[in-house]
């Protein structure tokens, strides 16, 4: 049977097959042009990892021979002191409610240029194009150093810190959401568009609805983001938790340092699990 | 009788060279069920959508409820959409939202901006909603999510969505196509019957010959974006079908068809 076959597809397509295929008797199942942008893609990543290593000139005996005295670190760390505990607290309240407010304003944002950027539903394909640069370029630099930048400006404070981390998130989110907003079916929005409604019904009433799990999810993942990197920016001068690890490790308050990491820690554990349980609360 | 749509010299290219639709003209009359045949690829989608403007002819004129809509912009051309239902072979609906939701969309091009956005929908528009539900037999789904109906089930949202648009004219691109033959009997039925009742007009593509002609008070045959026929179902001759399909009987399965389906 399995003869017959073969002898069949020699007939018909013998050319085609024999010169590749039948000398080594096997029949391969994928296209090598589709795996070659990976392959490449991977050999890269190998050949830069491999340069990076000799680049970095590692001392890698001291590094091991010093491994642990950080268990020393551990340990003077979790000798929690907590004196002015008042001012950690304060910080660490500084820290979540610039995230929160980060988040909110950059989603607000991130929605609207979303909308204008999906090429799907915006009402100008140049302005998507436009909105979209301007986007990458926004997301190609650091948050930190749009913090900093911003922090020449109006000084010190938490202040910056918002707008720096909104800054970022926004273009963040103008990207995951307009992608999101793509994905919605041409034909779902046909059919509104058959039942006469405009541009901005159809938003809301089809594209939003439709995208609103991918919306959800990007924004929870980015908001466990902008938690840790505003505990980062607190060491640039954002103030919040960050600052109070920062000064704590520089001033060899361990103690403090360790209390406050372990608040960061049990917050971002805390944001983690409810976002797992929303999430599969909406698959449901 | 008064003629809600008049097809003028329909012309539809989508690129240099060929012509998904060649000069078709016909009229459809208040309340006349209409069913247009023709192999894949003959155009009959495309003079459908034509029709309400989802895509732009190249050349005619459509006149419908007396306004040539064929170069309306904004405002005037959803005013002329929502008195135009459309039922779709994939049916098309926003799958997260339940059936009363998707349903209400149908209203959406009678209300405010505002009003769209916040859902306000008017009360008397809710129960108008339920009445059509009920009668399609889905009065007991309103609060499922769409993703969780049988297709046959989505088609009858999709129904009442092109209803509550209080329709003058209907456009059904395939609507049976992707159902079974006891869904699609079903779905042709209501749809015959809620278009009779309101007296709306209704167009619809059909790949079922037997199909169109137990339905349809009349059928158009597109070949190659040509309009080879335009009559009633009595004159549909075999030869008549082997002229639009450009082959022989045996070769269209249409009598097996028409056995499987009784
Ligand atoms: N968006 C498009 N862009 C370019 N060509 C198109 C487009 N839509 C349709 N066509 C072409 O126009 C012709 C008519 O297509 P149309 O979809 O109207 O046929 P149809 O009769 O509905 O076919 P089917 O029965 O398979 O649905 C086809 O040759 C098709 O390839
Ligand atoms: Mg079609």
């Amino acid at each position: 049977m399995k003869d017959y076959f073969m002898s069949d597809v020699l007939v018909e397509q013998g050319g085609f097959l024999q010169g590749k295929e039948m000398k080594s008797r096997k029949i391969r199942i994928n296209n090598p042009d589709n795996d070659r942008p990976i392959n490449i893609f991977i050999g890269t990543a190998v050949i830069l990892s491999i340069i990076s290593i000799f680049m970095l000139n590692i001392d890698w005996i001291m590094l091991f021979s010093r491994v642990g005295e950080l268990a020393g670190v551990f340990i003077e760390l979790s000798q929690f002191n907590f004196t002015n505990f008042d001012l950690v607290a304060v910080a660490f309240m500084e820290s979540v409610t610039v995230t929160l407010l980060a988040t909110l304003y950059s989603l607000v944002g991130g929605l609207l240029m979303g909308a204008f950027m999906a090429r799907n539903i915006t009402p100008s394909k140049k302005l998507a194009g436009v909105l979209s640069s301007y986007n990458s370029f926004i997301r190609a630099v650091p948050t930190p150093i749009w913090v900093l930048l911003i922090i020449a400006c109006l000084g010190f404070g938490p202040a910056p810190g918002i707008i720096g981390l909104s800054f970022h998130a926004t273009a963040f989110f103008a990207r995951a959401f307009s992608q999101a907003f793509e994905e919605v079916p041409q034909a779902t929005i046909e059919a509104l568009q058959a039942t006469g409604a405009n541009r901005i019904q159809i938003f809301f009433s089809a594209v939003l609805p439709a995208s609103m799990t991918a919306l959800i999810a990007w924004s929870a993942m980015r908001f466990e983001i902008n938690f840790s990197e505003s505990t980062i920016l607190g060491m640039v001068g954002g103030g919040g938790i960050g600052y109070s690890i920062a000064a704590s490790v520089t001033g060899y308050n361990f103690g403090r340092a360790g209390i406050s990491i372990l608040m960061v820690f049990v917050f971002a554990y805390c944001l983690e699990i409810m976002f797992t349980a929303i999430k599969r609360r909406m698959k449901a | 009788m008064s003629k809600p749509l008049i097809v003028e010299h329909l012309t539809k290219s989508y690129g240099p060279g060929s012509l998904a639709v060649d000069d078709v003209s016909f009229e459809v009359k208040q309340g006349e069920f209409v069913a247009i045949i023709g192999p894949s690829g003959a155009g009959k989608s495309t003079i459908l959508r034509c029709i309400n403007r989802m895509v732009e002819p190249s050349d005619g004129r459509i006149l419908f409820e007396g306004n040539d809509i064929s170069h309306v912009q904004g405002k005037k051309l959803r005013d002329a959409r929502r008195r135009i239902g459309m039922i779709f072979q994939h049916y098309n609906l926003v799958y997260r939202l339940t059936v009363m939701q998707n349903v209400m969309h149908g209203r959406l091009g009678y209300m405010s901006t505002m009003d769209g956005i916040l859902n306000r929908y008017k009360e008397e528009d809710k129960e108008k909603a339920l009445k059509l539900l009920n009668k399609v037999g889905l009065l007991e789904y309103m609060y499922k999510r769409a993703s969780e109906l049988s297709g046959g089930q989505k088609q009858r949202v999709g129904i009442v969505r092109a209803l509550m648009q209080e329709p003058s004219l209907l456009l059904c691109d395939e609507p049976i196509a992707s159902l079974d033959p006891n869904s699609s009997k079903v779905i042709m039925d209501l749809i015959y019957e809620l278009t009779k009742e309101w007296n709306i007009s209704c167009i619809v593509n059909l790949h079922q010959v037997h199909v169109a002609k137990e339905y349809a008070t009349r059928i158009i045959g597109i070949r190659q974006g040509k309009l080879v026929f335009d009559g009633p179902p009595s004159e549909l001759t075999n030869v008549m079908i082997e002229e639009i399909y450009n082959t022989s009987m045996e070769n269209l399965m249409i009598n097996g068809e028409v056995r499987a389906v009784g």
